[in-house]
């Protein structure tokens, strides 16, 4: 019988009560989008940060990754890339060697940090194959093949094909140095590699430092990059003595910074759309509420108990936000399903936008989480009998006898 | 030349040319793994020759600071080491029959790595003794002696200088000559690229 009641009222000012639930619709609408193109945001972010250079997870010498000292190597021995591959969520590991030097081309020469990669295990874990200008990623022999940022090979004056030295400190105090061909050309939008990366192949890396099988780091990717801090906790109760794990929220404090600090903002901006959600609707039941003041003085005035009239008045809020929120969720359904697959490109107007050790890509795309779609739902409910309460005391507080002789 | 450092030991056997104080080139002859890398270095910049990229590579500034052939030398000390009566005032701290102590302090506008260099000079045959170097805090971090003190060719000189990082013990780089000429017929062209480039 409330029910009915409730629904009859809702409908009783049609004009009313779709203004209502539009407002209630487009704002949760536009909130679930917003939460998408933020979390799609966030994880260009950290996919730029740990899939174009760092893996979602680092084996290395303890300490190595604090001051990357040349002679913290390690040999990498069947053993322990098995001990790691048998982790779950492990997707792929790729054996690394780093060294710091020269790069140079005819007259001109620029340092850069150079990384001795297997392309088909390094492939795994960053994607660089997909950040590639000119030339091509490194053959699974890449012999004396080199991919280097477009910024290094625009100051060096390179293209595909042609030869670069590469001279540092070697191991044995002898001054590395070999000659290398520009196999491609990378951009990534984050200026520190652009301007001063350069791959090759592990084993001429290894030659050239007088490194023989010797890595720096096993760089790891995982199936979600949010468990690298638990599997690299049990990577570290197993691993051998000396060596350790490094997830990235470790490597980058700034990104797991970020990734907590938007949490919070998430809530911000929700709780400023529903506020000024949440005065729209309160107004609109307490018009409803005393216009029909002689309506509810009636009756009570027939035996109504106040506990339903205060029912029956938040029945009519609650099913008014259940309409509004099924057909905010499917409109917010939408609209991410478009932004997720077609996104919008704003590579014409901005450039990319480094922040926290991640890239911000100048496009705008949204990525799916439940989260995204179940605070909105819960919250608008919460705000709709959060404003409908009032009225609906008010109501409920209504004296029979003064409330029929109200005009 | 003999380096001992924490991660590696190496002897290497050199021949150099020195004109002036500007100009001088040293080619290594063992081990045979480096035969033919040789440096050269005219005014303020040094190139360092390769044989086996057959390339010549300009040392940048950025690398000016780098070890010289794995050495506690540095590209820097190659270059500064001519001009430090340009770059820095002297003052004579002390005065004794064996010695004498110069202190140096770097000009204003230098642009130079010490704090500060304190020359020992030894008074009977005036050779240096003992050259310490100053970071910019005045911690010693550096010294440099000089040893075997012989007369050849109508001159006194030590052929032997050490080089000990004071904050790494046990390191050193010791530079001992075998054979020294003097007077030798060279000009300002020998002392080219292409020069560099023969083996």
């Amino acid at each position: 019988m409330l029910w009915r009641l409730a629904l009859r009222n809702i409908w009783r000012n049609k004009r009313r009560t779709a203004l209502t639930v539009s407002a209630m619709v487009v704002s949760s609408s536009l909130l679930i989008l917003s939460l998408g193109i933020f979390s799609g945001m966030l994880s260009d972010m950290l996919a730029s940060a740990t899939e174009q250079y760092y893996g979602h997870l680092v084996v290395s010498v303890t300490g190595y990754q604090d001051d990357r000292d040349f002679f913290d190597n390690f040999s990498p021995d069947p053993e322990l890339l098995e001990g790691i591959a048998s982790n779950p969520g492990v997707r792929g590991i790729s054996p690394r060697l780093r060294t710091f030097g020269l790069v140079s081309h005819g007259q001109r020469s620029d340092p850069a940090e150079i990384l001795g990669v297997e392309p088909a295990s390094e492939r795994q874990v960053t994607r660089l194959q997909e950040k590639i200008v000119a030339g091509s990623y490194l053959a699974d022999d890449p012999e004396n093949g080199a991919l280097l940022g477009r910024g290094l090979a625009e100051r060096l004056g390179v293209n595909p094909g042609d030869e670069l030295v590469f001279v540092t400190q070697a191991a044995d105090g002898s001054i590395g140095n070999d000659l290398f061909t520009v196999q491609g050309i990378f951009s990534t939008g984050d200026s520190r590699h652009d301007n001063g990366l350069v791959l090759v192949g592990l084993l001429a890396l290894q030659q050239l430092t007088v490194l023989p099988d010797r890595v720096h780091e096993l760089a790891a990717s995982l199936e979600d990059p949010m468990t690298a801090g638990a599997t690299a906790a049990q990577l570290n109760a197993r691993l051998p003595a000396g060596l350790e794990a490094t997830d990235w929220g470790q490597l980058l404090p700034e990104m797991q910074e970020a990734i907590t600090a938007s949490d919070v903002s998430r809530l911000i901006i929700v709780t400023i759309l529903y506020f000024a959600t949440g005065l729209g609707i309160l107004n609109t039941f307490f018009m409803s509420v005393m216009e029909r003041t002689r309506e509810f003085g009636i009756l009570m005035a027939l035996g109504m108990r106040p506990w339903r009239v205060r029912a029956m008045v938040l029945l009519e809020t609650l099913a008014m936000g259940g309409v509004s929120l099924s057909l905010g969720i499917s409109l917010g359904l939408v609209l991410s399903l478009y932004m997720a697959t077609v996104g919008i490109d704003l590579s014409q107007t901005i450039t990319p936008i480094t922040y926290a050790g991640g890239t911000i890509a100048p496009r705008l795309r949204v990525v799916m989480e439940p989260a995204n779609f179940i605070i909105p739902s819960l919250l608008l409910l919460a705000v709709c009998l959060l404003a409908g309460f009032l009225p609906a005391n008010r109501a409920a507080g209504l004296d029979p006898v003064a409330a029929i002789r109200e005009d | 030349m003999q380096v001992r450092t924490e991660h590696w030991q190496r002897s290497l056997e050199m021949e150099t040319w020195s004109l002036e104080r500007d100009r001088f080139l040293v080619r290594i002859l063992a081990p045979a793994k480096e035969r033919g890398v040789a440096t050269l270095k005219v005014d303020r910049e040094v190139w360092n020759f390769l044989p086996r990229v057959d390339r010549v590579i300009k040392v940048p500034p950025s690398m000016m600071g780098g070890a010289w052939m794995g050495s506690h030398i540095t590209n820097d000390d190659l270059v500064k080491a001519s001009h430090v009566d340009e770059d820095y005032t002297f003052t004579l701290l002390e005065e004794s029959p064996e010695h004498y102590l110069i202190e140096c302090l770097p000009k204003v506008n230098a642009a130079v790595v010490w704090g500060k260099i304190v020359y020992e000079i030894l008074k009977p045959q005036l050779v240096p003794g003992t050259v310490t170097y100053y970071d910019e805090g005045m911690i010693a971090v550096r010294e440099i002696s000089f040893a075997d003190v012989r007369t050849t060719g109508g001159r006194t000189l030590p052929m032997r200088m050490t080089v000990r990082p004071l904050d790494k013990p046990g390191e050193e780089t010791v530079l001992q000559y075998q054979e020294i000429t003097f007077d030798v017929p060279l000009t300002a062209a020998f002392f080219s690229l292409r020069t560099l480039k023969e083996r």
